[in-house]
């Protein structure tokens, strides 16, 4: 019983015997969907393909998730991906995926890209995913077409027509409309729903998040808060203090200086107008817009206001230093051992930096 | 390729009326031709269409990746489907962190457990000596 639910994909990764066999899995199913429909002979396919690996679940669910386009998902197994895989494992990935795009003919124009796309993602230059593709599909990467072209129409319905008949071509036209009506329209139709669950999802995403900036904002405004009440507190503390010192010093002075008593409470008025000035303009100075965003975001590391000193940043990174040390985290196992080791680096990164700029 | 909607300032769920209008008001005549060729035939526009939101997909997962000036993208149709860096921090990162806390949730969840089967045998240790001492031993 958890409290954060998984997605499935996420449940599949947990219970993969290989996360990369089974992210490249899911990669390779997004591949297939781009093609077209995926039909019977598609999966035999793509099972003979990934014969050799070891991620040991069921196709079924992998292929419903690249079917829904979930970009989470396929996100994710873009990082598992550009972590495990490198050199040559990368390339006879990249292998399996042109193999399945093109099957012996042209990949469709989504697969040129989604290609591209890959081997980006692994980090392999343009050159030599050429040759890869030469040598894998028996043909030369061709540049993809361009359908917001009008050219490209016209090479592709004016294969058949000849330039002179316009009314014949225009007839033709007609033909092509109502033969491709249907098919249209379903495809509008899938494209359609595609969209709405993407907005779905992403309108769920943004909801949450905003919840979750809001809560946190709401929790630092509180902290912040208590601290000014605090630190007036302090301050009104002192002044009474101060005041009654002076006081009992005026006491034991009054004989003599009238001269200096006043002195004094014009001293302690002008302290207390300064006071004031600075405790105003600490509070506008936080929207002004810090100098550095990399400096903005190494103090919220550290979980600093912009403007802190070094002082603070040295007592910042001692406090979450040893609240984050790996080796604390040494008896819950090696996964949050390396969470802990990651976030460890991030604030070590941090104060390296803001050492070194401040 | 070129997203024809952003060049003609209109999303991608546009009227049929509303295109035109948009490409009434395009002064690019190279831009005019193609729009109205590929957007005003319903069979096109579904294509286009398609291929659109895979290119959107893609250049969401670019933006999210840090791909976004990797040497396909920047060749090809980087200028119209590159979107702002997104949120930042990985699906994976973010993953893990969820793993952790549940599975922090999961030990505290057998510890309590296990403590309360401790109590309850304790419980009922306690009471099986106090019911001895009363009714069977005279």
């Amino acid at each position: 019983m958890t409290a954060t639910p998984f997605s499935t994909f996420e449940l599949l990764l947990l219970q993969s015997r290989d996360q990369a066999d089974s992210a490249a899995l899911l990669l390779l199913c997004w591949v297939l969907t781009h093609r077209g429909t995926v039909g019977e002979a598609e999966r035999a396919h793509l099972v003979a393909l990934t014969g050799a690996f070891r991620h040991g679940h069921d196709l079924a669910p992998v292929l419903e998730v690249a079917a829904s386009q979930d970009l989470s998902a396929i996100q994710l197994a873009a990082e598992v991906l550009q972590k495990e895989l490198h050199g040559e494992s990368a390339r006879a990935f990249l292998r399996l995926a042109i193999t399945l795009a093109t099957d012996g003919d042209e990949p469709t124009l989504a697969n040129h890209h989604v290609l591209r796309f890959l081997a980006d993602l692994l980090g392999v230059a343009p050159a030599e995913f050429a040759a890869l593709y030469a040598s894998q599909a028996g043909r030369r990467l061709a540049e993809p077409d361009d359908p917001s072209q009008r050219a490209y129409w016209r090479r592709r319905e004016g294969r058949a027509q000849d330039t002179g008949q316009e009314g014949a071509s225009r007839g033709h036209h007609e033909e092509t409309a109502e033969a491709a009506d249907d098919r249209a329209s379903r495809r509008a139709e899938r494209a359609e729903a595609r969209r709405q669950a993407r907005e779905a999802r992403e309108e769920a995403k943004r909801q949450r998040q905003a919840a979750r900036r809001e809560a946190k904002t709401r929790r630092r405004e509180e902290r912040e808060a208590a601290r000014q009440r605090k630190q007036a507190q302090r301050e009104a503390e002192r002044r009474r203090r101060q005041a009654q010192r002076e006081a009992r010093r005026h006491e034991r002075e009054r004989a003599g200086e009238r001269q200096r008593h006043d002195d004094a409470r014009q001293r302690e008025e002008a302290h207390r107008q300064q006071e004031q000035r600075r405790r105003h303009e600490q509070a506008h100075r936080r929207p002004e817009p810090p100098p550095d965003p990399r400096r903005r975001s190494a103090l919220s590391v550290l979980g600093l206001e912009p403007g802190a000193s070094r002082s603070e940043i040295r007592k910042a990174y001692r406090r979450l230093a040893q609240a984050h040390h790996p080796d604390r985290f040494h008896h819950e196992g090696e996964a949050i051992v390396a969470s802990a080791s990651r976030r460890f680096q991030r604030i070590r990164r941090a104060y390296d930096f803001l050492m070194k700029v401040s | 390729m070129r997203d024809l909607y952003q060049r003609l300032r209109i999303t991608p769920e546009a009227e049929a009326a509303e295109i035109a209008a948009a490409i009434e008001r395009c002064q690019h005549t190279a831009l005019k031709a193609d729009a109205a060729t590929v957007l005003q035939a319903e069979w096109r526009r579904a294509e286009y269409d398609a291929l659109h939101d895979t290119l959107s997909d893609i250049g969401r997962l670019r933006a999210r990746l840090g791909l976004t000036h990797a040497p396909y993208w920047r060749a090809g149709p980087a200028d119209d489907f590159s979107l702002p860096p997104g949120p930042p921090g990985s699906r994976f990162e973010e993953w893990m962190q969820r793993l952790n806390r549940a599975a922090r949730a999961h030990n505290r969840w057998r510890r309590l457990r296990l403590g309360w089967w401790l109590a309850t045998l304790w419980l009922a240790t306690l009471a099986g000596g106090v019911a001895l001492g009363h009714f069977v031993l005279p």
